[in-house]
């Protein structure tokens, strides 16, 4: 089971080596999507790939931590009506989430494949993508 | 045997009037001219319809908005707070696409105005002037739309370029052109032609496209009004005639009044400005075979030069030369890296155009206007230089 998450962490918790306690008390394989920490604490876009009871211990420790947990359903979201279908888009994207349909020649987003880096927001000229965190 | 003339453009009208026109897009007359050969395709077609819709900077409305009581000579105007050009008369206004207001919010230029109007939203229209004896009024507020002005006329200066540069970044930094965002060590490129598809690769050398040309303009139909501006004739050439450098452009006309918002987006290039996204579709009449074999023309017989946008020079320096079979592949090699491509202009809507161009011809409802007078082909594109008064005689 592979799930991304929104990781909110106060300035005590911000020490804490989190991604190894997931990794070596739980067996759970961590890949950081995004990092942000400053001054008031920190925010983390993490995948976490592993069985669902062993995620769900997991979260539960990092909760024990103050750090406040959200599975991330929907990170970027592609507006239709916005959206001219012209694929600036899709040369940004590293991970392939954004591409062409070459049947149709519409731009296919594919939620699963999204990391959330953002790099596509100022890149769209019709604002019809928006980071959801 | 290539000028033995095959059909006129009255026969072609005839056809369309009683409904019995063979119309095709540039799709399917190329696959068909695959399939069956250039004469077939050439005797069975009357009729193949292009389509294009990209960012066209050079694009703007012509407003009267009718006369206040009392009158005003309009010398400043503001619509939704973007400045409109007024040095016309009383109560005539140019909104052009890439204005600004004076917080430089480029997510509301005047592009976005023009998509606010056609959507049918009403917009403020703010106006001081000086007064005078015959427009005595020195101030003006009011709501518009285009339902309360008399005329909103789209005339676009430049459109429709015939073909265009690939642009990528070979800088350190990630750059922010009217090509885009382009990554930093040639990251990404971006090309903006529909390609074979495009209006004016299917007809490199302005046979049928003029002045007087009825279009596909903004889901409406408009004309070509003239040559665009740096229009270029003599660009470097493919054997098949197509150029291989930006080349011929149009300044286009039509009625606002009429177009949709379905063919005619507001754009904001970030860090750039904004734009206007304008469909133009062209049908192209075989009139003898030197048309069908111009319409059969395929990507990877279409070449475009990608330059590096980093290198802030007016002439930048020839990357290389790519067709467009490669560029929509995805990916082009440059400098032995693989960089994945972008297309800035819409080649679903190109494709939505031409469909609906042939439904217009199709049904009846759009006629083929032969081109009042034709293009010079001998004009070419002058820079500007700084120069002594004595050497402009």
């Amino acid at each position: 089971m592979k799930t991304k998450y929104l990781l909110t962490f106060p300035n005590e918790a911000a020490e804490e080596p989190i991604t190894y306690r997931l990794v070596k008390d739980f067996d759970i394989k961590c890949n950081i999507l995004r990092a942000q920490i400053d001054e008031k604490g920190g925010r983390m876009v993490l995948e976490l790939d592993g069985p669902g009871d062993m995620i769900k211990k997991g979260i539960q420790f990092l909760k024990s931590k103050k750090v406040d947990v959200s599975a991330i359903k929907e990170g970027l979201r592609k507006d239709e009506e916005k959206c001219t279908q012209c694929g600036v888009c899709v040369s940004i994207c590293p991970v392939g989430a954004l591409f062409l349909d070459k049947k149709t020649w519409k731009i296919i987003f594919d939620e699963n494949r999204c990391v959330v880096c953002g790099l596509c927001i100022d890149a769209c000229p019709t604002t019809a993508l928006e980071l959801l965190l | 045997m290539e000028d033995e003339q095959l059909r006129t453009y009255a026969e072609i009208n005839k056809r369309i009037e009683s409904k019995t026109v063979s119309v095709m897009t540039a799709e399917e007359f190329k696959t068909k001219v695959a399939g069956e050969g250039l004469a077939k395709a050439a005797k069975d077609v009357d009729v193949v319809t292009t389509g294009t819709f990209g960012a066209m900077c050079s694009s703007g409305v012509l407003l009267n908005f009718g006369h206040s009581d009392p009158p005003i000579k309009m010398q400043k105007v503001w619509l939704d707070d973007i400045p409109s050009y007024t040095g016309l008369a009383a109560v005539d206004a140019y909104l052009g696409a890439t204005e600004l207001d004076d917080n430089l919010n480029m997510f509301h230029g005047g592009a976005h105005v023009i998509e606010d109007l056609v959507r049918g939203k009403p917009v403020k229209l703010k106006s001081v002037a000086y007064g005078t004896d015959c427009y005595p009024k020195r101030e003006f507020e009011s709501w518009i739309s285009l339902k309360t002005v008399n005329q909103a006329v789209l005339f676009n200066p430049r459109n429709c370029y015939q073909n265009y540069a690939v642009a990528t970044n070979g800088s350190n930094k990630v750059i922010y052109t009217y090509m885009g965002k382009l990554l930093s060590d040639f990251g990404n490129a971006t090309y903006c032609s529909a390609g074979e598809i495009s209006p004016l690769l299917n007809d490199p050398f302005f046979r049928t496209v003029g002045i007087g040309t009825r279009i596909f303009l903004g889901g409406a139909q408009g004309y070509v009004a003239w040559e665009g501006t740096q229009f270029n004739g003599k660009p470097l050439r493919s054997p098949n005639g197509t150029p291989r450098r930006p080349a011929g452009t149009l300044a286009v006309i039509g009625d606002l009044k009429k177009m949709s918002s379905d063919y005619l987006r507001a754009l904001t290039m970030q860090k750039y400005g904004t734009s206007l996204s304008v469909g133009i579709g062209i049908p192209i009449p075989i009139l003898d075979l030197e048309m069908a074999k111009f319409c059969s023309v395929r990507d990877a017989d279409i070449f475009t030069a990608a330059f590096d946008y980093s290198e802030t020079k007016r002439a930048r320096t020839v990357l290389r030369e790519v067709n467009y079979s490669e560029l929509k592949s995805g990916e082009i090699e440059i400098k032995g890296k693989r960089v994945p491509t972008s297309s800035l202009s819409s080649i679903y809507k190109a494709r939505q155009i031409s469909n609906e161009l042939k439904k217009w011809i199709s049904k009846g409802q759009f006629v083929i206007q032969e081109p009042i007078q034709k293009f010079d082909l001998e004009r070419e594109v002058k820079p500007l230089e700084v120069r002594t008064k004595e050497a402009c005689k």
